[in-house]
């Protein structure tokens, strides 16, 4: 590790597959110790960014450094301070949890250390079921072995690589809990989702992507008050002929006893549900938030612009 | 070099293939051993002697060669496909693991498994009709060199291979009938004209009888020529599968 330098640098990082440009000139720097989301729609280039830092794919062109080694020339320093938990559930059938962690430590160069093993175990969950045939664990077991195995070393530099698709509401938590925790002792932290929630709950700064092309990068605060926003439903013991004064421009029935209010901050959703609860007590209230998508489609049609101009740079 | 990940690479294949002995180890054991009894001890009541050896005993090196080069050779390429299919094959290119350490960790398992497939085997000969070995360093030298060569072919193989099919392929279509036509059955010498000079140009004939060398101190070719074409062909596998792993070719997009 190179003294001040970012846990990672990709400069002008390009990569086809044949006549798809999977990541196409994307330049980034992530601080140290921040969690950073990259957040972008299937297909994006997300996996194949964090494929090309690891290793498991060869970038087309560009230059990648983590703490300002080359990925390519030194990958067996930038490798040992890479973590990686891939997108897909792998498992290797022929070994329990316990002997996967201690290959994986040993593999990674790591001098093998049975009690950080064990520490692993019990910390995600995994001890009691330490020696069983990996095939019978759960899927969520599966994810946290495969969390368990990205930090046996002790990487510098982590990345979850859509760590909470499909996986249940407890488990999301569980593994939110622990990126903060590695976040806190100083890892760098990198996920991909489509979720702005997560990106929401867990990141400092956000980058989105979009058909290979980093779009915007900004920091979560303020990409969430310029963004933030959704709608309230109430499901009213009372029948309606029209929407109540005093709620929000955009305030439709969904019929006679179901209001559908728009919110910005979170002062309109506390005012909603006051002028709400005077009409009675509603008997179902849901609030929705606006997924990435909405927003995502929003950035697009804001920044015509910026995207123009890389298109026309593409053709010079 | 990272050598605990090398010596965990290699233990990690030795134990896969421990774990499932009774298919790597004991199967192999018992087709040769019926290959023997059948050629060997049925056949070998007509045949009495060739080379001035019991036929019995001539038998023995080319199926000890055989049961090597398949044990080499499956180590390598199951592991290495299987790993590519379910996809754990990530665990290693993830890994601060060069060409080098990925070559030579599977090579060694390979080797591991094919040199105890191949004693067994020959402590089945040996409990049968007593023979001994005539070369043993010879003997060893040459197994280890056949042992990596077919190991790294293994590699390529299960580099290339896109389906299970393509890999069940090798042993069934190359290395068996390769091998029975390099002689472990007969001398060449007992061929008719072209069969006996088209017979000298597969290489696995050098491995057979290079082993009938070693074991029976009987060849077809002199012992220096059998561990040349052997080396030629480890030198340039190795070389092969180098240049392709480390080059990604297949393993990484
Ligand atoms: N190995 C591959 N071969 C061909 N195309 C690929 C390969 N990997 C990814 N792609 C393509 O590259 C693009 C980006 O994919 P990916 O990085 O997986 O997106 P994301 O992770 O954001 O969903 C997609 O169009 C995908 O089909
Ligand atoms: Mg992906």
């Amino acid at each position: 590790m190179k003294a001040g330098a970012a846990p990672l640098l990709i400069e002008r990082l390009s990569k086809r597959f044949g006549d798809i440009e999977a990541v196409a000139d994307v330049d980034l720097r992530i601080r140290q110790g921040e969690v950073f989301a990259l957040l972008g729609p299937n297909g994006a280039g997300k996996t194949t960014i964090i494929n090309c830092v690891a290793g498991l794919s060869r970038p087309t062109s560009g230059s990648i450094q983590v703490f300002g080694h080359d990925t390519v020339r030194d990958f067996r320093v930038t490798r040992r301070l890479l973590g990686l938990v891939p997108q897909e559930i792998v498992f290797d059938p022929f070994f329990t949890p316990r002997e996967s962690l201690r290959i994986q430590m040993g593999l990674m160069g790591v001098k093998p250390d049975l009690g950080r093993v064990d520490e692993l175990l019990r910390m995600f969950a995994l001890w009691s079921r330490r020696d069983s045939a990996t095939r019978s664990l759960s899927g969520g077991m599966k994810r946290r072995l495969l969390v368990a195995k990205a930090l046996v070393h002790r990487p510098r530099l982590l990345f979850l690589d859509e760590p909470t698709a499909g996986v249940d509401v407890e488990l999301r938590k569980d593994l939110w809990e622990v990126v903060r925790r590695l976040a806190a002792e100083g890892t760098t932290v990198i996920l991909t989702t489509h979720y702005i929630e997560e990106a929401e709950a867990m990141a400092d700064r956000v980058g989105i992507i979009n058909h290979g092309r980093l779009v915007l990068v900004e920091e979560r605060d303020s990409l969430l008050s310029r963004n933030r926003r959704g709608q309230v439903r109430a499901v009213l013991p009372v029948a309606l002929s029209a929407p109540p004064a005093h709620l929000p421009p955009g305030t439709r029935l969904e019929s006679e006893n179901v209001i559908v209010a728009p919110w910005a901050t979170a002062r309109d959703i506390e005012e909603i549900l006051r002028v709400v609860r005077q009409l009675g007590e509603p008997e179902e209230i849901s609030i929705q938030q606006t997924r990435l998508e909405d927003i995502y489609v929003d950035l697009l049609k804001a920044a015509p612009d910026s995207l123009g101009r890389h298109r026309e740079g593409e053709s010079e | 070099m990272n050598w605990i990940g090398l010596g965990t690479l290699l233990a990690k294949e030795v134990h896969r293939f421990s774990k499932v002995a009774l298919q790597t180890v004991v199967s192999p054991l018992i087709s040769t051993s019926l290959y023997f009894l059948v050629f060997g001890v049925a056949l070998g009541a007509r045949l009495r002697e060739v080379q001035g050896i019991p036929y019995i005993e001539f038998v023995v090196p080319g199926l000890v060669m055989l049961a090597m080069i398949n044990a080499s050779f499956l180590n390598t390429s199951s592991s290495i496909f299987q790993a590519k299919i379910n996809g754990t094959i990530l665990d290693i290119l993830v890994a601060p693991l060069g060409a080098r350490e990925f070559i030579v960790a599977f090579l060694a398992a390979a080797a591991l498994r094919s040199l105890l497939v191949g004693a067994l085997v020959f402590i089945v000969a040996f409990i049968f009709n007593g023979m001994g070995v005539a070369h043993p360093l010879y003997t060893l030298l040459f197994s280890l060199m056949v042992s990596a060569t077919f190991a790294a072919f293994g590699i390529l193989v299960a580099i290339w291979a896109e389906k299970y099919d393509h890999l069940a392929a090798v042993p069934n279509f190359v290395l068996t009938p390769l091998t029975f036509l390099g002689g472990v059955f007969y001398s060449v010498e007992m061929l008719p004209h072209p069969w006996d000079t088209v017979s000298r140009l597969n290489p696995i004939l050098y491995m057979v009888n290079g082993m009938r060398y070693g074991l029976l101190d009987r060849s077809d070719v002199s012992p220096g020529v059998a561990l040349g074409v052997v080396s030629v062909g480890l030198l340039t596998t190795v070389l092969v599968t180098w240049r392709v792993v480390a080059s990604g070719y297949k393993l990484r997009t």
